[in-house]
């Protein structure tokens, strides 16, 4: 049975960090294949940081897609200093905020129509159809997350699914949200014990 | 965490808790096992610490599940995001070329207007000129012959000359 509590592997990030700086050079020649093969290596995971901040795949897609010309118009003036992929997580959590701000604004502008996936799980239920609890489920569980987290900031929040959901390092989220490492430290521990404080609050309620 | 309000003690246990990679379902004292002696020693006599400890499992195993409800990159994807950097290039393409495709257009049309702007201005000069001297008259005109010689004029140089001899002109 695999160990439940491991440590970080750093070998294997350093040869996929220095595979990256290669194709970076190359696209930054205006190598147009070397950047679309970054654009399938790092998706996966621009589509994972993207989704634990915002709701709806639409916005993850469309975040996901303005994320990655961002950082086909800025590749030239990047030096390297920094990973690829902390840099390019760096730009999709700010573009996320960026949304989430436009939409606090203007929120019926955003929001007045249910997406594809409720759309779709309220027209199966309609019809009667028996494929509807499994996204309905989906929807339930992330409703019941967003709620869990609804007690922290925009900040907060995208720190503790970074480390918790997608599982980054503290010097990794340090990089992509621009703090040092003890901050991000200390910002995990309180979000801990607010969420923590929040979900037993939860339960003890359902139990009465 | 290097925070001064915090002993050392509690703070080697929170940094040892944050190097571990805790998996979904992992109880407290899998955890608290897993640490090294001196930390899991002082998880057992520190509240505040054992507390951590159990925020540190109750978030990872509530947050757990959203890895299931985050979308992932259809198999199109990475050719939709080429694409728009297509579309996205030939529009900065289409509009540089369009300040030149406008001078280009406008150039047959602004080299007839400065050569008009040339003609007209040549042709006025001329006609101020020739009224000029038609006002002027023949006496006023200064005569220059063949045999004649142009009349002096006087300079400074001639007056200091001249004053210095007492002679004035």
């Amino acid at each position: 049975m695999p160990e439940p509590v491991t440590g970080g592997s750093a070998e294997t990030g350093e040869a996929r960090r220095e595979a990256d700086r290669e194709l970076v050079r190359r696209a930054q020649q205006g190598d147009k294949e070397a950047f679309e093969t970054l654009v399938r290596k790092h998706q996966g995971r621009v589509f994972a940081v993207a989704g634990g901040i915002l709701r709806t795949r639409e916005d993850v897609e469309d975040i996901a897609q303005q994320v990655f010309l961002k950082a086909y118009f800025s590749i030239k003036r990047f030096d390297q200093r920094a990973a690829f992929s902390t840099w390019l997580y760096k730009i999709t959590v700010n573009e996320c905020w960026d949304l989430l701000r436009k939409k606090k604004v203007r929120p019926l502008l955003y929001e007045a129509d249910l997406n594809e996936e409720q759309a779709h799980a309220y027209q199966s239920t309609e019809d009667g159809n028996e494929c509807a609890p499994d996204v309905s489920e989906r929807l339930e569980a992330r409703e019941q997350l967003d709620q869990w987290l609804e007690c922290l900031d925009e900040k907060d929040r995208t720190i503790l699914v970074l480390k918790e959901v997608q599982g980054f390092t503290v010097e990794e989220i340090a990089g992509i949200m621009g703090l040092n490492g003890n901050t991000v430290k200390v910002r995990l521990f309180r979000a801990r014990q607010r969420v923590a404080e929040r979900i037993r609050r939860k339960k003890r309620a359902a139990s009465v | 965490m290097n925070n001064p309000g915090i002993r050392p003690e509690c703070e080697e246990l929170l940094n040892a808790l944050e190097e571990l990679n805790i998996e979904e379902g992992v109880t407290e004292a899998e955890v608290l096992s897993s640490l090294s002696m001196q930390p899991r020693q002082h998880a057992m006599e520190c509240e505040e610490c054992r507390s951590a400890v159990a925020d540190r499992v109750t978030t990872r195993a509530a947050l757990a599940p959203m890895k299931e409800t985050l979308p992932e990159p259809g198999p199109w994807f990475g050719a939709r995001v080429m694409a728009a950097v297509q579309t996205a290039e030939n529009e900065i393409e289409e509009k540089r070329d369009g300040v030149w495709i406008g001078v280009r257009r406008l150039a047959p049309r602004l080299a007839a207007f400065a050569a008009l702007l040339l003609v007209l201005g040549g042709t006025w000069a001329m006609e101020v000129r020739r009224r000029e001297a038609t006002l002027e008259g023949p006496e006023k005109r200064p005569v220059e012959g063949l045999f004649e010689t142009t009349p002096n004029t006087v300079t400074n140089d001639d007056i200091v000359a001249s004053s210095s001899e007492g002679v004035r002109p």
